[in-house]
């Protein structure tokens, strides 16, 4: 949409207020579009999960232990599915945003421009690789050596889920931010040291703070990926529906239940439909922290407001 | 020339045979004069002749420029800034400036004012609140502020930006303040008072000042240099510049610009 508006805004110095109304009218027939897409989504979502609740009560689904949906009569209890997306979305995000924000703030500010220039394109193309890739590197080379390493049953777990996301937040994460940082302006800096402010300090104390409504809304993205990483999960976190005691107990979250589950069952049963709800929790998580980061982007603007 | 050198006695900023590379290009030329203490100098001339240049040559924020590189010497109060194992930090301090463009941190008007004792380790309530006050007062916005320290100082009108940007230099307690244009982004009336405010920042501090507008420099400097293409055309008192200029390119740009 952006390079489609930017197109469109060139013309317009040709052509009068042509480009403007074109521009103007792209924008708001893609954002229906969007918005009918995602309403048409949320009520499917709706239509198909509701069913379940006849055979079970919200609080069963949301709260109950177990699992075993293929059983007569099912039990529907979603907890430890719930419970293994946050887990692994915390952890990864653990992982992945500090290592972002290190590389970020090495692109954006140390790294000579030669040297950034050579890494920003391979973080960029490393965002391009497919998840089933890390998924591979999951189950050849970390899990094994996980498992050696800390003596375990199974190096499918927990851990190895979450460092496989934590890399895939990277170089989104880490590009988006690098971008923040580099958005700060000149002469802010130039304010900080003209006070006799090391770089380093320019760093924490003014270009770090400048932008941290770009690199939160930038992590915010990461955890989302995270959330709703369906591949690596099914490949690496083990696939267990409990709930996770230690770091190395494989998990199974609520994508890759739905993407294991839901070729295997029959279409309209309560099985069926529950997956259906355990999608729209998903959405539900994801919307939350959308609404999250555009909170936290007004907040951004309106703190710089005066300057802008 | 020989008027101004008999008024120096102890000269603050002395620059002495100052040439300033960009890469090949020789953007200062070989500037020779001194600014005494206590006094304005304002620094005019048509725009790209090197003020900015030879301002940011007084507290090396040419550092930055890659391929930047200084001949000559600049002592201030009879150091050379220029001296291997000079402590360039100490010397920003020493040496505060005020930018074109208002900038101010996205932080409280508190924090912006701090920022620089802060650096330095001041971490004492009672000693930052009042070095704020009094930083605040030198810039004459205590008044319009004292009520919403906490509040961002973005949010503050042009012309108060640029006093808070005053207010933040002046807290490190410098001897010289730079200011390159400082009212160029304002409004007549915001203008005024920084004017008035530079009058009385001199009892405290020399202050160099780049202006645009001529009678800006005629109406607050003491004395005045005309820079064309990196040199020195000219300097001496600011009357002296203004009434009976010796250089005929002097006469040529000052008549210029008021018809
Ligand atoms: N960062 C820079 N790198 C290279 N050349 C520069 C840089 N900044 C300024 N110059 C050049 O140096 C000359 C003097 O510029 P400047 O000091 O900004 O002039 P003024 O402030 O008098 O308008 C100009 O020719 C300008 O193009
Ligand atoms: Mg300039």
């Amino acid at each position: 949409m952006g390079l489609r508006m930017g197109k469109s805004e060139t013309t317009s110095h040709h052509f009068g207020g042509w480009g403007d109304k074109a521009a103007a009218r792209t924008a708001f027939s893609v954002s229906t579009i969007c918005i009918l897409i995602m309403g048409f989504i949320l009520y499917f979502l709706v239509k198909e999960s509701l069913p379940v609740l006849k055979a079970t009560t919200l609080s069963e689904l949301l709260f109950g232990m177990d699992w075993y949906p293929q059983e007569t009569p099912p039990a529907l209890g979603m907890f430890p599915l719930i419970a293994s997306s946050l887990a692994v979305t915390f952890l990864s995000s653990a992982i992945g945003l500090p290592v972002s924000i290190v590389i970020a703030v090495f692109t954006a500010e140390i790294a000579p421009r030669r040297l950034r220039s050579l890494v920003k394109p391979l973080l960029e193309l490393l965002g391009f690789l497919p998840s089933i890739v890390f998924g591979f590197l999951g189950m050849v080379v970390v899990a094994p050596w996980l498992q050696a390493r800390f003596n375990l049953l199974t190096g499918l777990n927990m851990a190895n889920a979450s460092a496989l996301l934590g890399m895939m937040m990277v170089p989104i994460v880490g590009s988006l931010a690098d971008e923040a940082l580099c958005a700060v302006p000149r002469e802010l800096r130039d304010a900080s040291y003209a006070l006799g402010a090391t770089r380093w300090e320019t760093i924490r104390r003014v270009v770090l703070p400048s932008a941290l409504p770009g690199v939160l809304s930038a992590s915010l993205l990461g955890v989302m990926r995270a959330t709703g990483e369906t591949m690596v999960m099914l490949m690496a976190a083990g696939g267990a529906a409990v709930i996770p005691q230690s770091l190395f107990d494989p998990v199974r979250p609520l994508t890759s239940t739905i993407a294991a589950e839901m070729g295997e069952t029959p279409v309209g049963s309560e099985h069926y439909h529950a997956l259906f709800f355990a999608g729209l929790i998903l959405l539900l998580i994801t919307l939350a922290i959308n609404l999250l980061s555009a909170k936290i982007e007004a907040k951004g603007l309106k703190t710089k407001g005066g300057n802008l | 020339m020989d008027k101004t050198e008999s008024d120096l006695d102890l000269p603050q900023v002395r620059t002495q045979n100052l040439d300033l590379y960009y890469g090949a290009d020789r953007v200062l030329r070989s500037l020779n004069f001194d600014i005494p203490r206590g006094c304005v100098a304002a620094f005019i001339g048509p725009s790209g002749c090197g003020k900015s240049s030879y301002l940011r040559c007084l507290n090396r924020m040419n550092d930055f420029i890659s391929g930047a590189r200084v001949e000559g010497r600049v002592l201030i109060d009879g150091e050379d800034i220029y001296a291997s194992g000079v402590d360039v930090i100490a010397l920003r301090r020493r040496v505060g400036m005020v930018f074109q463009k208002p900038n101010p941190f996205p932080m409280s008007i508190y924090e912006n004012v701090a920022y620089g004792p802060r650096l330095f380790g001041v971490k004492d309530r009672e000693t930052l609140d009042e070095t704020v006050r009094s930083s605040l007062e030198g810039a004459a916005l205590w008044n319009e502020v004292k009520d919403k320290l906490n509040t961002p100082g973005t949010g503050l009108s042009g012309g108060q930006q640029q006093r808070l940007c005053i207010a933040r230099a002046i807290a490190t307690e410098p001897e010289v303040l730079l200011m390159d244009e400082p009212t160029s982004a304002l409004d007549p009336l915001s203008t005024s008072r920084i004017e008035e405010l530079i009058r009385d920042l001199k009892s405290r501090f020399t202050v160099a000042i780049v202006t645009h507008n001529m009678q800006q420099a005629a109406r607050i400097s003491d004395y005045t240099a005309f820079f064309l293409l990196g040199e020195l055309v000219e300097y001496g008192t600011t009357s002296q510049i203004f009434t009976v200029p010796v250089d005929k390119r002097t006469e040529d740009y000052i008549t210029g610009r008021f018809g």
